[in-house]
């Protein structure tokens, strides 16, 4: 296998204009989602607090001391909004991180044990794959109580599958090369084979494989969390603001406070843009084996 | 042919393993979550009949039996297709299901048919002018298509037909157009049996509370297929057996039908039938909050305001089974044009 430094591909692609502004819409968003409850003007209401005395400013349009307008209970959009950066940023990485790890120990036992092992993982990576993570989300609901954790759990169930499999085509490649094969008559333990070439040949393809999988993360997050399935009312999610600009109103209202819906959707809309540009050149750049198969929701 | 049909046969296996798999794994969701199983697949009962509920929910789960016999029980139960009595609609599971599927197909199929011939002409477009403007601009907007959140798109729609037209599109049919016509749906499709009983005025009416959320839901897949056509053609013109044609003279417009759209024909049955299955989530989001209409995702949010265990299970098997069938469909159909795969 052709190993390119991650290095060399990212200072390539520094020279297209478009990675450049994903880079920068993803830096900007991660910042945020560190320095939000700090920096907005409003943070309890951020974090859906209604003060007493919102009353009085219910849906207000966008002005200098509500810079988003205020939501149907007086709450300052800004805030929550901004907040809901952290949110997005906390939603996606555990996800990300935890269906790589589970994805990457599944995809490369699989390959390297063979027989019986592979059949039965690759069989439940194709089980996985077909189900709808909104379904589990629904599940969860009916037995749990809403939260974050809801979001994370149903989205990291379906999820591994997809980094199950490439981990698993990447490894085949690998555990057949010679020095692999030497390693293992030598009397090498197969943990050892496995961290030490199998899973080093595989970290490039995953940081790829995430970055690009940031963006349907979060779309699917704010999905769920759209339907009322994830975070409860009130919290700092852009899905959740979005879902209580939309049901709690009819459409005379909604109309007439268009930011309750229109900026919590760009922001959704822009984050994800902002980490599809990064990931764009970054894997047209990596090895085109897996092109055909590869995770359709670009 | 012999290699085709052991593909085929082999293929179809393997989904009917993984259905049986999702079968199981519903039922071990019912087992493992925290909560008495009765207790939820009676779907939480309250008041005097409660107890009684539970008890009968006990017995039509088997719960007393060994685990390996309830799960064999189920799985004959949902091959057989027999899931029991919806808790929230109190008519039986699979008619919940198949009313709010047929409605939801009808919108994902008409948003598709939009989207594919759309998707793959910019794509194809993008793809001949490589480097030019019109490409980097076709590159750019599909990158931001495949970003937006269709729900959110489907609001905006929304927003501005109302604000603009004073037109509220919701539900499937307006009702007292359907009481002032006498249409009776038969398939559950109504634009078809708008068709077939000859109601154009109701068609009319349908077709237009169809066009807004078909046009959120069809973004995506414009998107995906515009870059995917961009790829796969850009990829087929640097082949030497174009070179080759170009040679010969053939017309401009006969290469690219002739020769290129139909070396990608096969890889972009694949993208489509893997996006149109992952729209199916999105038409479930926006036709239900956004556009009131009836369908899958109105009865995901019943199954949830009312704890209806046994719609939700039916959702998990119902919707998996429909994503296994699409991708098995497409797989073979796949192997049947495309000679490279069938090994």
């Amino acid at each position: 296998m052709i190993r390119r430094p991650l290095l060399g591909i990212v200072s390539r692609s520094l020279g297209k204009a478009r990675f450049k502004i994903g880079l920068f819409i993803s830096i900007t968003v991660i910042i945020l989602a560190v320095i939000s409850p700090f920096i907005v003007p409003y943070p309890r209401e951020g974090y859906g607090y209604v003060p007493p005395e919102s009353s009085g400013r219910r849906l207000l349009p966008p002005s200098l001391q509500f810079l988003f307008g205020t939501d149907a209970l007086g709450r300052d959009l800004f805030s929550r909004v901004i907040i809901g950066t952290r949110t997005a940023i906390i939603q996606v990485l555990t996800v990300i991180s935890m269906s790589m790890l589970i994805g990457v120990i599944m995809g490369t036992c699989s390959a390297y044990f063979k027989g019986v092992t592979e059949a039965v993982l690759n069989y439940l990576t194709e089980l996985f794959m077909s189900i709808p993570s909104i379904l589990i989300a629904l599940f969860l609901r009916l037995t749990m109580d809403q939260g974050i954790h809801v979001v994370i759990a149903s989205l990291t169930v379906t999820w591994w599958s997809w980094y199950a499999r490439i981990s698993y085509v990447y490894a085949k490649s690998v555990v057949e090369l010679d020095y692999v094969v030497l390693a293992k008559l030598s009397g090498l333990s197969p943990l050892k084979i496995i961290m030490r070439h199998v899973v080093r040949n595989l970290i490039q393809p995953m940081i790829v494989q995430a970055i690009s999988d940031m963006g349907s993360v979060l779309l699917e997050a704010s999905a769920i969390n759209f339907m009322g399935l994830g975070l409860p009312p009130g919290s700092p999610e852009w899905g959740v603001i979005l879902y209580e600009g939309i049901t709690g109103l009819s459409i005379e209202v909604f109309t007439k406070a268009p930011w309750l819906i229109i900026i919590p959707g760009l922001f959704i809309l822009v984050t994800t843009l902002g980490f599809s540009l990064v990931a764009d050149p970054l894997r047209e750049d990596l090895d085109p084996r897996l092109r055909r198969r590869w995770r359709l929701w670009f | 042919m012999p290699i085709s049909l052991n593909y085929i046969i082999r293929r179809i296996v393997l989904s009917f393993l993984v259905v049986i798999g999702v079968i199981v794994f519903s039922y071990l969701l019912l087992m493992l979550t925290p909560g008495d199983p009765a207790v939820k697949w009676a779907g939480n009962p309250r008041g005097p009949g409660a107890a009684k509920a539970v008890e009968l929910a006990r017995r039509e789960l088997g719960l007393n039996q060994p685990l390996y016999v309830q799960v064999a029980g189920f799985i004959y139960n949902v091959l057989t297709g027999n899931l029991g009595m919806s808790i929230a609609y109190k008519i039986p599971v699979n008619q919940v299901i198949l009313s709010g599927f047929t409605s939801t197909l009808e919108l994902l199929v008409f948003a598709y048919l939009l989207a594919v011939p759309v998707g793959v002409w910019l794509g194809v477009c993008s793809a001949l002018r490589r480097g030019g403007r019109l490409d980097a601009f076709t590159q750019s907007f599909s990158i931001v298509l495949t970003s937006t959140p269709t729900f959110w798109l489907g609001a905006i729609i929304l927003l501005i037909l109302y604000s603009a037209f004073g037109l509220i599109p919701y539900g499937r049919v307006s009702s007292k157009l359907v009481l002032e016509s006498g249409f009776e749906p038969v398939t559950g499709l109504y634009l078809l049996d708008s068709l077939i009983t000859g109601n154009f005025q109701v068609f009319i009416d349908v077709l237009k509370r169809m066009i807004p959320p078909a046009l959120a839901i069809s973004i995506y897949p414009i998107g995906a297929l515009a870059r995917v056509t961009r790829t796969l053609v850009a990829e087929a013109l640097l082949e030497d057996y174009i070179r080759a044609v170009v040679a010969w003279g053939v017309r401009r417009q006969t290469i690219i039908r002739q020769f290129v759209l139909r070396s990608a024909i096969p890889p972009l049955i694949q993208v489509s039938g893997l996006a149109f299955v992952y729209s199916l989530v999105d038409a479930m989001v926006v036709e239900t909050l956004i556009y009131g209409r009836e369908g899958l995702g109105s009865i995901l949010l019943d199954a949830l305001h009312k704890s209806d265990f046994r719609v939700a299970i039916a959702l998990v098997v119902y919707l998996t089974i429909f994503y296994i069938a699409i991708n098995t469909l497409v797989d073979i159909l796949q192997a049947t044009i495309d000679p490279r795969v069938r090994l």
